[in-house]
């Protein structure tokens, strides 16, 4: 990006005398801090608390062992949706960024290069402010590598939902750093599908002003092997914020959500559905700070395993002194189909504000014998019975997603993925 | 229509004995019903025929329409035209009535080599049994027995019945938990389908429900063996003088 | 008005409202014993585990076994994962044993016992006496008796009704006694269920315990009555560290109490218990605690640490443990009574009340861990914060891939006083089979208006109201508990809460 030559010398000076800085130096500065940060808080290793229940060798070992596998499986969202934004190779194709009313949408890249830009106010800061009480690492490495993500900044009603979809081959290494900003009174749906890289870490910040929405929708099966990714939200006064992640694919993925409710009367949500087969590790942490007055905040996460099939939950609710009012939910719930699967979950509190009705409930157990003999004695045979009950207890996670037309979309798709295995 | 020879059976987790010796022969076409008091093993000899787990079948045998249905898994006698309507029908959140419905008509059409039921076709003849047991289009739309009434539940119980189309119909305590109208409106949807072939065993502990379902044979059961048998008669000698004095008769 | 019209939610019943009403006055065990004590010297090394064991008479065998525990914790470092905060500890900066200089030669009996350490007794309600029994008095129908072992400072002073339980087969003395007398059985069991080095305290613990209680059940053995240990932190800057040892043999059954207090002071002292229980098939144990060390002043100046480690070992098939706890004192806990479900069909139970008020911290909970196939568990913890306190529940529910069949049920609640406490909850839930299952709730709330309104409406002071109210919350605990310890319970439930409110 070149600028006019006048300006650009006025410029040049005023570079000289400190009132601006040079062009991308924004870029630079938070990289270097983050590059930092993540050296002086080390990778995350095994006997770390925080990673109790997940490995982290794939994500922090040097190179990317196994390649991307493309399965020709069911496809979702295929054509339906008017703007789409596509990433080949971890690296997104710029030229076809699409143009949405109500919305801008441009190339990290491209921002990076720029003296001044809105995104410099978010990224890398939420971030930051997302590694206290526990430290992210390989969030903050991702704040200092990466190069390649979409900057998404909605200043009023976007009516159709916006579609990142990811393909790629072989041992793509994908490093990918989204932002999101949604201005007072604009709302935007975000939807995530493919696979951006054979490992991948993906990092999303999102801003959310006083009465913004923000929806975000995942769909995780043709799918990275390893993936872990970060969502850094910060939600202002009379708004909304809703993620639901759908994973049926991948060895292993660990998507860790970590939101802070900074305004009064707002309303968050964070859902999944996970369906695991054979050698399969998922992992859901969440963490909700409310730090604001009578919000609600709410997790619900449902998982099916089965042939060896290994789920993790770590979800926690903060409630800061003042947060008065607050409405905390959170319920993690594992079918295990057979003896080989595994559950494990770290459900936690931590209030400090007294006038707050906050719960947790965490259920583990098999399939339901009253529910599958009804289904077999009207004629259904037995595993598409237990298809049925595997949607039946899934049916939770997937009514947390506010617009129906998606969620139909969400519930065909399981439907097809579970005959199509 | 259905032969029962001799079944005993007993829980699979601790060695108790159950039934001890049941012997029933259903005719095509026919209504039987089977009394007893509490405990006597009624509800059990519906869970066994319709393939519950839990039970060991120890000796004797259960053939309908020639076929040992003992040894087939519960879809499969279901295809084979057995159907149980539950006492206490469960609830599956999540999974609406209509796909539930149709899945399950799909399905034993698949298992008996038929071709499935067109979502149109599927549609019509729903929604027009449906009309009969005045169940309505929301019902049929909200999960399966989800925040049904128990009057809504016996009723979608039925509708199955008259979904699934199935040739032996056992109901387990159907009159359980409802009063006098919503008993009416489920025995008018068992009479409909009362055409001069299909079979019927009507399980229940009291004779109320045998005015709106006319039984032509009442069996009494008790202590886990049919100790008499016998007209629509005996039925009223039970509402009349209870059960004990048929207990104290037959020890 | 009529204080039996008084109704409120969770079922309190008149009598709590009597003992709630009737107490007043904060810490009631605050005073102290004006005594004359021999100290060993300050501070800790393997010279004070070597003068602690040959203070105990103890074989060599047992003097081996201090001095590895002790070089070990050398290696250890203190844990920091729990949500307490408090100053480093100076380990060398504490007396590890204290005895009153009276008990120098082992009193005969208990009526050999200096009359003022029997007083001390005596005040704090412990009823040390076997009068009714001597004078060949039948206990009032209802009144059930309980052998006492009373634990003052390091050392024993004397266990009630010994003979009779022997009688019964059922060995009840101080640990220091049963090293003596009943080597092979200590021997056998000792350090099986806590090993030595299992944690930062408990191997403190195994280096410099003083005395505790050893309890034997034989086979088909129950108890005939209830056995209880009352321990008492009396002297300045002393540790206590003491050991209990209870093994039910087959089909053996205790129900076992155990209760503790301890002067006001400025300086905190540490206190890190080690217990140990063995069940082998069939035998079942009750355990109960009421905690309540001085907790600190409102300030957070002086109180108990409290690090103790409890395990039950359910080796035995069919074989049941209840744990039940009312925790109100100590002004830092760290306690985790957990259950090891080894044998098939064994069971574990798991209450507990904790009470934080003013700068208390409690971090506490269970580990229920199912090895055995058919194994049961079931958690229900009621935590109350108020002043500026922090309180945490921390479980484990682990289903090990070959506990078929096996059921975990926990209910957790906090309940918060005030704007300026903490509630927190650390489960974790660990399931490797399919066959278990384990289903977890958590709650947190405040105190319910509605509830405190209407008892104050019926003319209840504020403090009160919220004691009644709290003792609703609280109900299902203290309904495990035995019937003498729950009113002591209820009652200290209010007095821990005074201040609270206002």
């Amino acid at each position: 990006m070149v600028l006019p030559s006048s300006e650009a010398a006025t410029r040049s000076a005023m570079h000289d005398d400190g009132l601006i800085s040079s062009p991308g130096a924004w870029a630079k500065e938070v990289r270097q801090s983050a590059a930092e940060r993540a050296q002086n808080q080390g990778l995350p290793e095994r006997r770390d608390e925080y990673w109790k229940y997940t490995r982290p060798d794939f994500f922090v070992q040097e190179s990317v062992t196994l390649e991307a596998q493309v399965s020709p499986k069911i496809q979702i969202f295929n054509n339906q949706l008017k703007a789409e934004i596509l990433f080949e190779n971890a690296v997104l194709a710029a030229e076809t960024l699409p143009k949405v009313a109500n919305c801008s949408i441009e190339s990290l890249d491209d921002a990076a290069d720029l003296d001044l830009h809105w995104v410099s106010d978010i990224y890398g800061k939420l971030e930051l402010a997302g590694q206290y009480p526990v430290r992210r690492s390989l969030a903050a490495l991702n704040t200092a590598k990466a190069s390649q993500g979409v900057l998404v900044h909605a200043t009023g009603q976007v009516s159709d939902p916006i579609r990142i979809h990811a393909v790629c081959a072989g041992r793509t290494d994908a490093i990918i750093h989204h932002v999101v900003k949604v201005d007072a009174g604009a709302s935007v749906t975000l939807i995530e599908t493919g696979q951006y890289g054979a490992r991948c870490n993906v990092v999303m910040e999102v801003e959310v002003a006083d009465t913004g929405h923000f929806h975000h929708i995942r769909v995780q099966d043709d799918h990275e092997i390893h993936a872990l990714t970060h969502i850094f939200a910060r939600i202002g006064a009379d708004s909304t914020f809703k993620s639901f992640t759908m994973t049926s694919g991948g060895k292993m993925t660990r998507n860790e959500c970590i939101l802070e409710l900074i305004g009064d009367n707002s309303a968050v949500s964070v859902a999944g559905a996970c369906l695991g087969d054979n050698d399969f590790h998922h992992d859901d942490t969440v963490f909700i700070t409310h730090d604001a007055v009578n919000c609600e905040s709410r997790q619900v996460f449902k998982k099916v395993l089965r042939n060896g099939a290994v789920g993790v939950f770590q979800g926690k609710i903060l409630v800061k002194a003042g947060a008065q009012k607050t409405d905390g939910y959170q319920i993690s719930q594992s079918l295990l189909l057979d003896e080989d699967s595994q559950f494990l979950a770290k459900p936690e509190l931590e209030i400090y504000a007294d006038d707050v009705a906050c719960s947790h409930g965490s259920t583990c157990g098999a399939i339901d014998e009253q529910a599958l003999f009804y289904l077999r004695s009207r004629g259904i045979p037995e595993a598409k019975a237990v298809d049925l009950l595997t949607l039946s207890f899934m049916a939770q996670a997937i009514e947390e997603i506010e617009d129906s037309k998606i969620s139909a979309a969400i519930l065909n798709h399981l439907t097809d993925t579970l005959e199509a295995r | 229509m259905l032969e029962i020879k001799n079944l005993q059976v007993q829980l699979e987790e601790e060695d108790k004995q159950i039934l001890k010796g049941v012997d029933l022969s259903l005719e095509a076409g026919k209504v039987h019903a089977i009394m007893g008091p509490n405990g006597s093993g009624k509800s059990t000899l519906s869970y066994v025929l319709s393939g519950k787990g839990g039970y060991e079948v120890t000796a004797g045998s259960a053939h309908l329409e020639g076929n040992d249905i003992l040894s087939m898994e519960p879809e499969e006698r279901a295809a084979a035209g057995l159907f149980l309507a539950f006492q206490y029908p469960v609830e599956i959140p999540g999974v609406g009535n209509m796909t539930f419905l149709r899945t399950a008509v799909n399905s034993q059409r698949k298992l008996r080599g038929e071709p499935e039921m067109s979502a149109g076709e599927f549609l019509k003849v729903v929604r027009a049994k449906a009309k009969d047991l005045k169940i309505d289009a929301e019902m049929l739309k909200r999960p399966v027995n989800v925040g049904f009434s128990g009057g809504e539940k016996k009723r979608n119980e039925i509708l199955q019945m008259a979904m699934l189309e199935p040739k032996m119909c056992i109901l387990d305590e159907t009159d359980s938990g409802l009063d006098v109208d919503a008993m009416k409106l489920v025995a008018q949807g068992v009479n409909a389908l009362r055409d001069g072939k299909r079979t019927f065993l009507v399980i229940t502990h009291y004779q109320r429900l045998l005015d709106h379902i006319k039984p032509d044979v009442v069996h009494i059961m008790a202590a886990g063996r049919i100790i008499k048998s016998g007209g629509p008669e005996l039925a009223l000698q039970v509402e009349n003088n209870g059960y004990s004095d048929l207990l104290e008769g037959s020890a | 008005m009529a204080m039996d019209d008084v109704q409120v939610k969770d079922g309190v019943d008149a009598e709590t409202v009597d003992a709630v009403i009737a107490l007043s006055g904060a810490y009631k065990y605050g005073w102290n014993t004006e005594i004359e004590m021999e100290y060993a010297p300050k501070g800790l090394s393997e010279d004070i585990v070597r003068l602690i064991s040959s203070k105990n008479e103890e074989p060599k065998w047992m003097l081996e076994w201090r001095l590895a525990a002790y070089r070990r914790w050398l290696e250890l470092k203190e844990p920091d994962w729990a949500m307490v905060e408090y100053p480093k500890i100076d380990f060398q900066d504490q007396y590890y044993y204290a005895r009153p200089k009276s008990m120098e030669e082992k009193p005969k009996s208990l009526d050999d016992v200096d009359p003022k350490l029997l007083e001390t007794y005596k005040k704090l309600g412990i009823p040390l006496k076997e009068q009714a029994l001597l004078a060949g008095v039948e206990a009032p129908e209802g009144e059930r008796r309980v052998a006492v072992d009373a634990v003052f400072d390091s050392v024993s002073l004397g266990t009630t009704f010994q003979a009779e339980l022997l009688q019964a087969g059922v060995i009840f003395c101080s640990i220091s006694e049963a090293i003596r007398e009943h080597p092979d059985l200590v021997k056998r069991y000792l350090g099986t269920v806590v090993p030595v080095s299992d944690n930062y305290y408990a191997t403190l613990n195994s280096a410099v315990f003083s005395d505790g209680s050893f309890v034997y059940i034989p086979p088909g053995v129950r108890c005939p009555m209830e056995l209880s240990t009352y321990f008492r932190i009396n002297a300045e800057n002393t540790g206590q560290f003491e050991r209990t040892l209870i093994i039910a043999d087959k089909e053996a059954y205790v129900s076992y109490l155990e209760g503790c207090t301890a002067p006001q002071r400025d300086v905190a002292q540490l206190h890190a218990a080690v217990v140990e229980l063995v069940l082998l098939d069939d035998a079942e144990i009750k355990y109960s605690t009421v905690q309540n060390w001085y907790p600190g002043d409102e300030n957070g100046k002086g109180g108990i640490y409290n690090f103790v480690t409890k395990r039950a070992d359910c080796r035995g098939d069919r074989s049941k443990v209840m744990w039940t706890q009312v925790e109100t004192g100590s002004a830092v806990t760290w306690k985790y009574p957990s259950c090891v479900l080894r044998g098939d069909d064994s069971q574990g139970e798991f209450y507990s009340i904790a009470i934080a008020n003013n700068m208390q911290q409690a971090d506490t909970g269970t580990k229920m861990v199912h090895l055995g196939k058919n194994t049961k568990s079931r958690i229900v913890s009621k935590g109350i914060s108020a002043g500026k306190a922090q309180n945490t529940y921390r479980g484990l529910v682990s289903m090990h891939p070959k506990a078929k069949n096996s059921r975990n049920y926990t209910q957790c609640d906090s309940l918060l006083i005030g704007d300026k406490c903490g509630a927190h909850t650390v489960p974790y839930i660990e399931v490797k089979n399919n066959s278990s299952r384990v289903e977890h709730e958590a709650t947190t709330s405040k105190v319910d208006d509605d509830q405190l309104f209407y008892c104050r409406s019926r003319g209840m002071g504020e403090e009160d109201a919220v004691a009644l109210v709290v003792n609703g919350f609280c109900k299902e605990v203290l309904q495990a508990l035995p019937m003498e310890f729950a009113m002591e319970a209820q009652a200290l439930v209010a007095i821990s809460l005074e201040g609270s409110v206002g």
